[in-house]
C-alpha cells in the first residue's frame, strides 16, 4: 500500500480550515496522480493505490467537512462512489488467486490421501480374484480424490474475470467523466483551494 | 453500514487541536463500544461495525498526526493498525461465506461441490480467527490500552472524555 504524502505547513495552534486545506489538496493530489496509470487494466498495484488514495480522501472529506460552508457531500459520493468501484475491481483481483490457490491446496489434498490409501491397500490382504481386487482399488481411489470439487472453483473463477473486465470498463468510464465534469477544479474551489 | 456517532461540541471554527481530541476520542469511543458484540459473535454486523469504526478511527488519527508527538502517536496508530487488521482478517471471512452461500442455490450441480468444500475450508479459518480477535483484546485489556489511550489524547489536546460524553447516534 502506497504510504501517503507528508502534508507540511501543519500548525495545530490555528483553526480547522486552513490546515484541513492542506492535507485536503495534497489527498487530491494523490488521488491525481494515478490517472494515467490505471489505463491498463493489469496495472493491479496502482489500481489497488488509487482506491486507498480515493478512501483517504473521503475519510477526510468526512472529518473535515464541518469546517466548510459549503456543503461537501455531493463530492464525498462521488468519492465513495469511485473507492467502492476500485474496492469491487481489488476483491476480483484478490479472489482469483486466492482460488487458484485452493485448487492447488485441493490437489495437495489429494495426492495425501490418494498416498495413504496405498499404504493402507499395501498393507491390506488382496481378494484372489484380480477384477475384483481391481474394482476395490478403483473405488477406493475414486474416494480419496477431490475431482468433483474443482468444476465449482473453475466456475467462480471465470465469473470473477468476467466481473473484473466489467468493473474495470465501468471504472474507466466514470474516471472519464469525472474528468469531463472538471470534479478535480469543482472540488478545489468549494475548499478555495483556488 | 453503522452511522458515525456525532462528534459533540464540534464547531467549523474550531481549533485543530481541539478538534482533533473531540473526533479522536468520539471515533475511539465508537469503536470499542462493539467490542463485547464482537468477541461473543453472534451477529456479524456488529465485528463489521467495529471495524468500519476502527478505520474511522485510523483515519482521524492520520488527519491529526501534527497534534501529537511522532513517536507515541506511531506506537498508538500502530495498535489501532493491528485491531483493523485483525479484524479486517475475520471480516474478509464473513464476507466470502456469505457470498458463496448465496451463490450455492443457483449452482449448476456439478458446481456445488467445490463451493461447499470452500465454504467449508473458510468456515474452518475463521475459528481461527475468533481465537486471534480474543487474544488482541485479552492484551489490550491486559496493557489498559483504553485508559493510556484516551490519556494520551487528552495529554495533547485538552479535550477530556468525560466532558465529551461520546454517544451513539440517538443517545445526546
Amino acid at each position: 500500500m502506497a504510504k501517503p504524502r507528508p502534508v507540511t505547513g501543519i500548525n495545530p495552534t490555528r483553526r480547522m480550515r486552513p490546515n484541513a486545506r492542506r492535507i485536503l489538496a495534497t489527498r487530491i493530489d494523490e488521488v491525481y496522480e494515478y490517472d494515467g496509470l490505471v489505463a491498463d487494466p493489469a496495472k493491479i498495484t496502482e489500481l489497488h493505490n488509487m482506491r486507498i488514495a480515493f478512501k483517504r480522501l473521503r475519510y477526510l472529506l468526512e472529518i473535515f467537512g464541518i469546517a466548510f460552508d459549503e456543503d461537501l457531500d455531493p463530492y464525498l459520493g462521488q468519492v465513495k462512489a469511485m473507492q467502492d468501484l476500485l474496492g469491487d475491481i481489488h476483491d476480483c483481483d484478490v479472489q482469483v488467486p486466492m482460488l487458484e490457490a485452493h485448487l492447488a491446496w485441493l490437489e495437495q489434498q489429494e495426492a495425501l490421501s490418494v498416498e495413504r490409501m496405498l499404504s493402507s491397500t499395501r498393507r491390506a490382504r488382496q481378494p484372489a480374484d484380480e477384477s475384483v481386487a481391481l474394482e476395490r482399488f478403483r473405488s477406493r481411489l475414486d474416494a480419496a480424490r477431490r475431482t468433483d470439487e474443482r468444476p465449482g472453483i473453475h466456475t467462480l473463477i471465470a465469473v470473477r474475470r468476467a466481473q473484473r473486465i466489467a468493473l474495470y470498463t465501468q471504472f474507466t468510464n466514470e474516471w472519464r467523466r469525472l474528468k469531463h465534469d472538471h470534479f478535480r477544479q469543482r472540488l478545489e474551489t468549494t475548499l478555495g483551494l483556488h | 453500514m453503522a452511522r458515525a456517532w456525532e462528534v459533540n461540541g464540534l464547531s467549523p471554527h474550531a481549533g485543530f487541536r481541539t478538534a482533533a481530541g473531540r473526533i479522536v476520542l468520539t471515533r475511539w469511543r465508537e469503536m470499542i463500544s462493539y467490542r463485547d458484540g464482537t468477541v461473543v459473535g453472534d451477529d456479524i454486523e456488529e465485528l463489521h461495525a467495529m471495524r468500519v469504526s476502527s478505520r474511522r478511527l485510523r483515519a482521524a488519527m492520520d488527519a491529526f498526526v501534527d497534534v501529537f508527538p511522532a513517536r507515541s502517536f506511531r506506537r498508538y496508530l500502530r495498535e489501532v493498525k493491528r485491531i483493523t487488521d485483525t479484524l479486517g482478517d475475520a471480516r474478509d471471512l464473513d464476507v466470502a461465506i456469505e457470498h458463496l452461500t448465496i451463490l450455492i442455490p443457483d449452482l449448476e450441480p456439478d458446481d456445488r461441490p467445490g463451493i461447499e468444500g470452500l465454504i467449508d475450508r473458510y468456515e474452518e479459518q475463521r475459528r481461527t480467527e475468533d481465537v486471534r480477535i480474543q487474544a488482541l483484546f485479552t492484551r489490550l485489556e491486559d496493557e489498559r490500552f483504553g485508559e493510556s489511550f484516551e490519556s494520551w489524547v487528552t495529554k495533547h489536546t485538552g479535550v477530556k472524555v468525560s466532558r465529551l460524553r461520546p454517544a451513539p447516534p440517538g443517545d445526546n
